[in-house]
């Protein structure tokens, strides 16, 4: 009897550990390839966000500046939300210009009834006044939330997910990321 | 002799006295860093040998060559571009004297900016120095400022005209070493220096090169790393291998129509993969304290203390400090992330260093260990 007890309670203890991991693994809705990055911002991280895909197995392209007309033949929108003010400079427009891009695509997306991922990826370097605006934006726009938690400490996202009732997945770092990019967009 | 004779002539022994003690002050900004080359360095030469009229000019740096004598991938190091940014000098330093090169050359020049080490930057209080216990003594380093001496280079223009662009900065920025690239041969003092770090990437024939820097804790482009397009898969690799060392570093394009800066200059007009990284360094911030060598050092500082507590504004600053022994920590970790991502990139383009302290080492023995 006693040995039945210590192992329903390591089954027990084994399952509830595991928990947390499972939660992450299980994806939260299913999206097709192939897929269009963008960015929100004009940072970075649309890059880092490329080679995430490219480590899941996502068939994947980047297009910083993408177009309503590049939305042709994809399936799947992900949008790499963060601003950078270098990365405008690179891209030689200006922050409003780029809110409108981001705007108007992701009405393309609605029309042509993509569904759209957000990736917040850069932590708190991609958080603050200049950055939220396009955040909040693609946040709102998405069926699906992937986040790393730095850039959520004051539950930004997580507050966008509850009231929009969108799945967010929240993990410690990018690398942590490729776990859950591909298992929502397994095939 | 009367009284107001008696008077006059104590002021003038009292001014002289002054004027002695602030010359001595002054002369010996003028006075070289030691800098003790490693068992790595197979030659020492100076920047004039890319363009001589920076011969016997007090900005003529030293330039230290690293060479396996293997064939491999050519890297070169900037530190000092702005010599108010201590952890890249420190970085160069520690590479000129710690490191071999196994395969591959390395080419670092601690100094670059090498008037700018001369004097510090005028009503900010800097200290003119601060010292590191290494493995035999204690060695003084200079603390400088951002751009050239304005005595190398006077006066500065009202408006600044980078050369070629014809854009438009303020005055002072003429002497900004990260603004004057390409330089020209006949020009300023910094843009002459320029020209040559231009030339020196030419001739050498550079594939990777790196220049170092630190910023202000409340400046959003920090704890980062900035390259030119072509170096972005390269970056962003490093990035990711960093990231799961739990280094955070931040990917930043270089702006194209932002003229002058080494990482867009070096990529536009050569065929070298130009990286620019920055560290968190709060003696330059705004928000700082008692502005003293041991906030050099230690990094410490209870208004970002308590700034970075409050939350109210975005700074990159640690709660225990940002130490120097970080900053370097940090800089080093991330140019052997970014070598071996290029390695990765282009495998018949080795550089294999040997000794290269890593960040946990460096945190843990401080950066004194790593000087002789």
């Amino acid at each position: 009897m006693k040995q039945r007890v210590v192992l329903l309670s390591s089954l027990i203890f084994f399952m509830i550990a595991l928990l947390p991991g499972l939660a992450l693994s299980q994806p939260k809705a299913k999206f097709e390839q192939p897929v269009l990055i963008t960015s929100a911002g004009q940072s970075a991280d649309v890059t880092i966000a490329g080679m995430l895909f490219k480590k899941a197995n996502v068939q994947a392209k980047a297009i910083a500046l993408a177009k309503a007309t590049d939305l042709d033949g994809v399936k799947t929108l992900v949008v790499v939300a963060g601003f950078s003010s270098k990365g405008l400079g690179a891209a030689g427009i200006s922050r409003e210009q780029e809110l409108a891009r981001v705007k108007s695509l992701l009405a393309a997306a609605q029309e042509k009834k993509l569904k759209v991922v957000m990736l917040h990826i850069g932590g708190k370097a991609r958080r603050g006044n200049q950055s939220d605006d396009f955040n909040k934006m693609a946040a709102e726009a998405s069926s699906y939330l992937l986040v790393v938690k730095q850039g959520d400490e004051d539950q930004f996202f997580s507050k966008i997910a509850a009231e929009k009732k969108i799945p967010i997945d929240l993990v410690d770092k990018i690398a942590d990321a490729v776990q859950p990019v591909g298992n929502a967009f397994a095939k | 002799m009367n009284r107001h004779h008696i008077m006059a002539v104590a002021l003038l022994v009292a001014v002289a006295l002054v004027c002695t003690l602030a010359a001595r002050e002054f002369v010996s900004m003028y006075r070289p860093d030691e800098i003790i080359p490693g068992p790595g360095v197979k030659t020492v030469g100076a920047l004039s040998k890319y363009l001589g009229n920076l011969i016997g000019t007090s900005s003529d740096a030293s330039v230290y060559y690293l060479d396996s004598g293997k064939p491999g991938a050519t890297v070169l190091v900037l530190g000092g571009t702005h010599p108010n940014e201590p952890a890249g000098f420190m970085t160069a330093v520690v590479l000129t004297e710690h490191v071999t090169v196994l395969e591959g050359k390395l080419i670092v020049i601690p100094q670059v900016c090498a008037s700018g080490f001369t004097c510090t930057d005028p009503l900010e209080g800097y200290p003119q120095s601060y010292s590191v216990q290494s493995k035999s003594k204690v060695r003084t380093f200079r603390f400088g400022s951002r751009g050239s001496n304005p005595i190398a280079e006077w006066p500065d223009p009202l408006v600044f005209l980078q050369y070629p662009s014809g854009q438009q900065l303020s005055g002072n920025e003429t002497r900004n070493l990260n603004r004057s690239y390409p330089g020209r041969s006949e020009g300023t003092v910094t843009e002459r220096i320029a020209y040559a770090v231009m030339q020196l990437i030419d001739r050498e024939k550079v594939d990777y090169a790196f220049d170092l820097h630190e910023a202000a804790p409340e400046i959003p482009i920090i704890n980062a790393i900035v390259t030119h397009e072509k170096g972005k898969d390269i970056a962003a690799s490093a990035l990711f291998t960093l990231e799961t060392e739990n280094l955070q570093f931040a990917l930043e394009m270089s702006p194209v129509n932002f003229h002058g800066l080494s990482h867009r200059e070096w990529g536009d007009r050569s065929s070298v993969f130009p990286f620019l990284m920055e560290t968190s360094n709060p003696i330059q911030g705004r928000l700082r304290g008692k502005t003293e060598e041991a906030l050099i050092l230690q990094g410490t500082d209870e208004k970002y203390k308590e700034a970075a507590h409050l939350g109210t504004m975005r700074i990159t600053y640690e709660l225990t400090g940002e130490p120097l022994a970080r900053r370097v920590g940090r800089h080093l970790r991330g140019f052997q992330a970014i070598l071996n991502a290029s390695m990765e990139a282009a495998p018949e383009k080795r550089i294999v260093l040997q000794g290269l302290p890593t960040y946990e080492q460096m945190l843990e023995r401080g950066v004194g260990a790593y000087l002789k």
